[in-house]
């Protein structure tokens, strides 16, 4: 791997930097934005603050929503 | 052979100095040092007691009120919201916290957005936003007054009148979700303005000297390890920047994965400079990391929606682990048990955080979490899509819908986003199931961890082991692990749910451990990134068989979940169901 000079180092970089990042933001918007559902769950997303890629339930606000509205409405009788 | 496998191997190789020498022990002195650090600042010298008075004077004028009227009057709501406003991060300490361990935030079109805010541009912001928030205050003081004076009307007739007391129950529901949406519109006008380099540079400073120490007492370099560190920083910062922009957070390409794929692109093409590897200590900030994470696993969690939820997150899980697991050795023939079990539990538990507990727990190598957790990522963002799509389509109940992806997609915020896209109610069943199968990750560390030392390194040697063999080969970290989720989860059972909640998760947590532990994994994933070679990571992939086994075991994970679901939910406890 090290055994390329600098330059071809560089380039090798350079293009899989490249296409990491048209990827993900070129090839993605023009996906989402083409396609309906996609562009809906976009807005909606972006609206509602919702981060699809927080892992623990302690990164998402969704869950302290969700556990205050159980709380309560099991406690109903 | 016959008379080796009759021979106890008990080199009991443990001494008294691993506490001070060994990863594992430090990794959990270092977790513990700042889960101590935490829970002082929170309680013995924070908040804790203030707040513990003000929620008593809250929760007797909520009592007043549900001894008054039949449903949740005006007052208990508000008592409610002014108890949501107490939290630990308000704290002089908390803000501190937040300001200093702070990393890059979101950004749409301009990257720097992530590290730089100006004045200019935060009241840009909010003027921007400043219409639809007017509009929602206007609708809040409207709905606010109509519920005003249905209450008004109920309190008038001693709330004996049904018809006048379902009229003000329901006007005040109208009224709680203009005050929902009002609050989302105002987070549009509060932006303010931010410089977070000089933080980001403390931080680089105080993380390379408290990981520096550990590495100078494992009896290596620090001076080696310190210079490496800076570039491993850098590769984290990047990753969180690229990781912050809207569109690829929507798939759930976040900081992590984007540790890994910089961290790979510079040490399969540049070369990582031999002066960073010392640097990519990879397995020592996942152990610390772990620790604290195990602050954030709390056990009394699991009964928040009844037997349902046990039923869905913590018997259909395991069942489907170990079928994965057995299904990977004895049909597909996985060649590494570690990759099997990763994948397995990764697929089944909770995706990334279940991944690198279980991969440190059976000491995987970096290439099978890597791989574990790319299958996991490309397969959430297409179950986070597909599935409300086809809820809807098939006309599934939304609680049915919700308990099904929550127990399902692998990432809590990809299920935040399919349940959310489904329906409100979807959006909090389907949050509540993840919590829950959330906090399996600890059982399910320890129980890999149990299971290998004993079972899988004994059966590869074909030994018996003794007592203190196993001792020396258990993962210690796990026991940290373990040993802060009880800490917290006794600490959680003996206070108050709203106390808990504004010191506890909006204290000791938010702003102690959590904020550490984001960054403590991210480079964890920069350091594999960093010291991971494409040919042996693709080694791993040969015959496809990681795949099928994610598929297939995700198909019987979709199956056993709704039909599980459906009987929790609506045959079992219907009336659970009914309440939600």
């Amino acid at each position: 791997m090290n055994e390329k000079s600098l330059p071809v180092r560089l380039k090798n970089f350079t293009l899989g930097l490249g296409v990491a990042l048209a990827f993900v933001y070129l090839f993605l918007p023009l996906l989402t934005h083409s396609c309906g559902i996609l562009d809906r769950m976009s807005v909606y997303l972006d609206k509602n603050g919702i981060d699809p890629s927080r892992y623990y339930y302690t990164d998402v606000e969704q869950v302290r929503e969700g556990e205050n509205y159980l709380r309560f409405a099991l406690e109903e009788k | 052979m016959a008379q080796e496998s009759n021979v106890v191997v008990d080199h009991g190789k443990s001494q008294w100095s691993d506490l001070w020498k060994k990863e594992d022990y430090l990794a959990i002195w270092l977790g513990f040092i700042i889960i101590a650090v935490s829970i002082l600042a929170y309680t013995t010298f924070g908040p804790k007691a203030e707040f513990a008075e003000k929620i008593t004077g809250l929760s007797q004028v909520q009592q007043a009120e549900l001894d008054k009227a039949p449903f949740k009057t005006i007052a208990w709501h508000n008592a409610q919201d002014d108890k949501g406003k107490l939290k630990g991060t308000s704290t002089p300490f908390g803000k501190f916290m937040t300001q200093w361990v702070t990393k890059p935030g979101s950004w749409k079109s301009n990257p720097l957005d992530a590290v730089i805010r100006t004045e200019a541009q935060a009241q840009a912001l909010n003027e921007k936003g400043m219409a639809k928030y007017e509009e929602a205050k206007g609708n809040l003081e409207m709905a606010l007054a109509a519920a005003v004076a249905a209450e008004g009307a109920a309190a008038g007739a001693s709330f004996q009148d049904q018809a006048l007391n379902d009229e003000a129950a329901s006007k005040i529901s109208a009224w709680r979700d203009a005050h929902k949406a009002a609050g989302d519109a105002k987070k549009k006008v509060d932006n303010k303005p931010y410089n977070k380099i000089p933080s980001l540079i403390g931080l680089c400073v105080f993380l390379a000297a408290i990981f520096g120490v550990g590495i100078a007492m494992m009896g290596k370099s620090m001076p080696a390890f310190m210079q490496g560190f800076v570039v491993v920083f850098l590769v984290a910062i990047l990753a969180y920047l690229l990781g912050g922009q809207a569109i690829s957070k929507q798939y759930g390409f976040g900081a992590e994965a984007w540790g890994v794929v910089l961290g790979m692109l510079i040490a399969n093409t540049l070369g990582t400079p031999k002066w960073v590897l010392p640097a990519c200590e990879v397995e020592f900030f996942i152990k610390t990391g772990l620790v604290l994470l195990g602050a954030e696993v709390l056990f009394n969690k699991i009964v928040a929606i009844g037997i349902p939820g046990i039923f869905v997150a913590w018997v259909v899980t395991p069942i489907v682990v170990v079928v994965t697991y057995t299904f990977g050795q004895r049909v597909l023939k996985m060649p590494s048990k570690t990759l099997n079990i990763v994948i397995s539990a990764d697929m089944s538990v909770c995706g990334t955080s279940a991944a690198i507990a279980t991969a440190a727990a059976c000491r995987a190598k970096k290439e099978e979490l890597t791989l574990s957790i790319g299958l996991s990522l490309v397969f959430t963002a297409i179950m986070m899509i597909a599935m409300p799509a086809f809820i809807k389509a098939v006309g599934i109940p939304e609680i049915l819908g919700g308990a099904w992806m929550g127990g399902t997609i692998d990432s809590t915020g990809a299920v935040a986003a399919a349940g959310a896209f489904l329906g409100q109610k979807a959006m909090y069943v389907a949050a509540t199931i993840k919590m829950i199968q959330n906090v399996m990750i600890g059982v399910t560390a320890f129980c890999v961890a149990v299971y290998w030392v004993t079972k899988v390194e004994t059966g590869e040697s074909g030994k018996s082991v003794g007592a203190g063999e196993i001792w020396h080969r258990f993962p210690k970290f796990v026991l940290g692990f373990i040993g802060a989720s009880i800490i917290f989860s006794i600490m959680d059972a003996g206070m108050d749910k709203d106390l808990s909640k504004a010191v506890l998760s909006s204290g000791i947590v938010s702003g102690g451990t959590k904020l550490l532990r984001d960054w403590f994994f991210t480079l964890s994933f920069a350091a594999i990134g960093l010291s991971t070679n494409f040919r042996e990571l693709a080694k791993y992939f040969k015959g496809g068989k990681p795949l099928i086994l994610y598929v297939c075991g995700q198909s019987f994970n979709l199956a056993l979940t709704l039909t599980m679901a459906y009987i929790m939910f609506y045959v079992v406890f219907p009336e659970i169901t009914a309440k939600i």
